[in-house]
């Protein structure tokens, strides 16, 4: 094989690493959004708070703006360089600023209307990044004038980023420990769930090896289909061996005895006509022998493995196929198929039983042939019908008996019921013969049909 | 009667050509299934005996081929497998009968003047045309019971000439069917063995067995006895 097809274990493991690392990815991707979303709204919560806060500590008059510092809850505003600082804005005047701002930075630029927020972000000369949220406010005095204020809170954002990286950090941490050991259970898992097959193939290796003969192990039901079927074949494979074995040592041995008589002739008689006649009668003998064997060879033998052939196609090819040979003869043959059926047998092997049995009715019969098939529930019937002049019933077992060897068989006898036979007893049916209503002989024939 | 076999085992194929001569029958010979195809299409044949396992071209294609340029010669298929498989795809592709290697001469003999009766409309082993009778397993002639001395191909052409009885039949027809296609054919001869039938078959000169029809050829006139 050019193309060797990756093998179940690596499938396995790639497709799910690539779903696994997809997975933690677009996990740690959303967890790590939701974070840094939430945070920044946090931290802009906490602004708004604070600007709050100054609202309402703030006391407006018409010099200015004073802040009560302790009605301030957060400590920072006072603690100088806190990284949280506040700051009222008249135009470019600063007006307020708290304590913990000591002059570190001027009049912030933001003037947003009243009641409007303006977010921005800035950096200092240091390198300090802030978030600034400017808050516009009008005071009016009680004389009716307006005076417009801004108030300016800003904070650090280093200890926010911090916060995000550390998050982050984390995250990773925990998603990579996770997707390792994921991938460590996961192999686990691989070689466990896939352990059965590598035991078949083992088990297949020693059949190969010639250690053991079956599938004999435990596996699970995903592979017993698969398993049942290879014993079904391997069984099957073995009876072939078998019968072939049987059918060359029937063979040397049945040759021996034409061939002895054939010695015997050629070594004690002078007459050449008389070892002619004998070389002749050997010939044919060896003959039949030789083409009864190779058929007893060359059966399949019942395994549902076959593909199904169809028995009543078959027959009607043989019976046109012998229309034409014995077309002289003048048959009426005739076809009782109710309906077809297909079973689980060698094509050939049925051409073999079907055209042996047909053709021995059109030579005996004197003009007429039936072949009906028959479909029960477990078993086909095929019978044969011919007007010939029947079999005694004397001779009626002998001619079906089982297994017999064709050199022990009576001079006259053809070849042909001993195939059938053969090949019915490979396919475990069974044969029989009796009158037929035509007034010759019937042969049935019950195949075994699963 | 000729006939056209076809088998490419060479010591079969000079066996069973020898011993169809010696039955006074006309016989071409092709090693191989194109050959036997360029013989079949190009001739005319009465028997086709074909063997299946052909090189270059199968038995069954030949068959079929043949079957297909119009060739309706009965056609016997000699097979060594003898597989009820392949009995029936040569019987489907158009052969009439077959024969399962290896085989007795008698049988093999037998099949092709079956086959020959059987398209020229006989039933019976022997033909028989007026007080003639014709064995063609013997070659025994006889009329009225009285055995007739016939050359090789005086009864070539009495065995054709009687499967076709009531049958104008050409000279050319007649060449073809009693010569080997390597032989040479001169149709004056025809004349000759026409002149020297009548004389043996009707020495009396009152039956007119053969008539002959000025232009068209002769008529075995005869009557079938069945």
């Amino acid at each position: 094989m050019l193309n060797r097809k990756l093998s179940l274990s690596k499938r396995l493991f790639f497709a799910a690493t690539i779903v696994l690392t997809a997975f933690l990815g677009l996990s740690a991707f959303s967890l790590n959004n939701a974070f840094l979303a939430s945070a920044d709204s946090s931290q802009k919560q906490r602004l708004k708070n604070y600007v709050y806060s100054l609202l309402t500590a703030a006391e407006f008059n018409a010099g200015g703006v004073a802040v009560d510092s302790s009605n301030l809850a957060e400590p920072r505003f006072s603690t100088p360089n806190s990284g949280l600082y506040a700051q009222i804005t008249s135009g470019n005047d600063i007006v307020w600023q708290s304590d913990s701002v000591l002059g570190q930075f001027i009049a912030l630029p933001a003037h947003p209307e009243p009641s409007e927020e303006i977010w921005s972000e800035f950096e200092l000369h240091s390198g300090e990044a802030f978030i600034n949220l400017a808050f516009g406010i009008v005071w009016e005095n009680q004389q009716g004038e307006e005076f417009q204020y801004t108030i300016n809170v800003s904070e650090d954002l280093t200890t926010l980023n911090e916060q995000k990286a550390n998050f982050q950090r984390n995250l990773w941490y925990w998603l990579g420990g996770t997707g390792l050991m994921l991938l460590i259970v996961q192999a686990f898992i691989l070689r466990w769930g896939l352990r059965p097959l590598y035991s078949v193939a083992d088990d297949l290796t020693a059949i190969e090896s010639g250690k053991s003969s079956r599938l004999a192990g435990n596996y699970p039901a995903e592979l017993t289909q698969l398993t049942d079927n290879i014993n079904t074949l391997l069984d099957h494979e073995e009876t072939r061996r078998v019968r072939y074995k049987n059918s060359l040592s029937d063979l040397a041995h049945s040759l021996k005895t034409p061939l002895a008589v054939f010695r015997g002739e050629v070594e004690n008689s002078h007459d050449l006509e008389a070892i002619q006649k004998t070389a002749h009668e050997q010939l044919d003998r060896i003959t039949s022998l030789v083409n009864y064997q190779l058929q007893r060879a060359a059966t399949e033998g019942k395994s549902s493995l076959l593909a199904p052939v169809s028995l009543a196609s078959i027959i009607h090819k043989i019976v046109s196929s012998l229309d034409k040979v014995y077309q002289s003869k003048q048959i009426h043959s005739r076809c009782e198929i109710e309906r077809d059926v297909h079973i689980h047998a060698d094509e050939g092997d049925m051409y073999e039983l079907l055209g042996n049995l047909i053709e021995n009715a059109y030579k005996y019969c004197n003009s007429e042939v039936t072949v009906a098939l028959f479909v029960h529930p477990h078993r086909i019937e095929i019978r044969v019908y011919d007007d010939g002049n029947g079999i005694p019933e004397t001779a009626r077992s002998e001619i079906t008996k089982r297994g017999k060897r064709i050199d022990t068989q009576e001079e006259g006898q053809g070849l042909g019921l001993a195939i059938v036979s053969d090949i019915i007893e490979a396919y475990q049916g069974e044969i029989s013969v009796r009158a037929s209503h035509l007034g010759g002989a019937c042969f049935i024939v019950e195949l075994p049909n699963h | 009667m000729r006939i056209l076999l076809v088998e490419d085992e060479a010591h079969l194929r000079e066996q069973v050509q020898e011993q169809l001569q010696r039955q006074n029958l006309t016989i071409d010979t092709a090693a191989d299934g194109e050959e036997g195809l360029y013989l079949g299409t190009e001739y005319t044949y009465d028997v086709g005996i074909i063997d299946l396992g052909l090189p270059k071209l199968d038995g069954i294609d030949l068959i079929k081929q043949l079957r297909d340029e119009g060739k309706d010669f009965p056609i016997l298929i000699l097979t060594a497998r003898g597989r009820w498989q392949d009995k029936v795809e040569g019987l489907e592709a158009g052969a009439d009968d077959y024969l399962v290697k290896p085989f007795h001469f008698e049988e093999l003999s037998a099949r092709i003047n079956a086959l020959a009766r059987r398209a020229s409309g006989w039933s019976s082993p022997i033909i028989e045309c007026g007080n003639i009778a014709l064995n063609p397993t013997t070659q025994d002639v006889t009329s009225n019971g009285n055995p007739i001395d016939l050359t090789g191909y005086e009864y070539r052409m009495l065995h054709y000439m009687m499967l076709h009885a009531g049958k104008v039949l050409s000279k050319t027809e007649l060449v073809d069917h009693i010569y080997e296609m390597d032989n040479d054919r001169d149709s004056n001869v025809i004349e000759v063995f026409i002149k020297r039938l009548r004389s043996k078959l009707d020495p009396d000169k009152t039956l007119n067995p053969i008539e002959t029809l000025r232009g068209r050829g002769y008529r075995l006139t005869l009557p079938r006895a069945e």
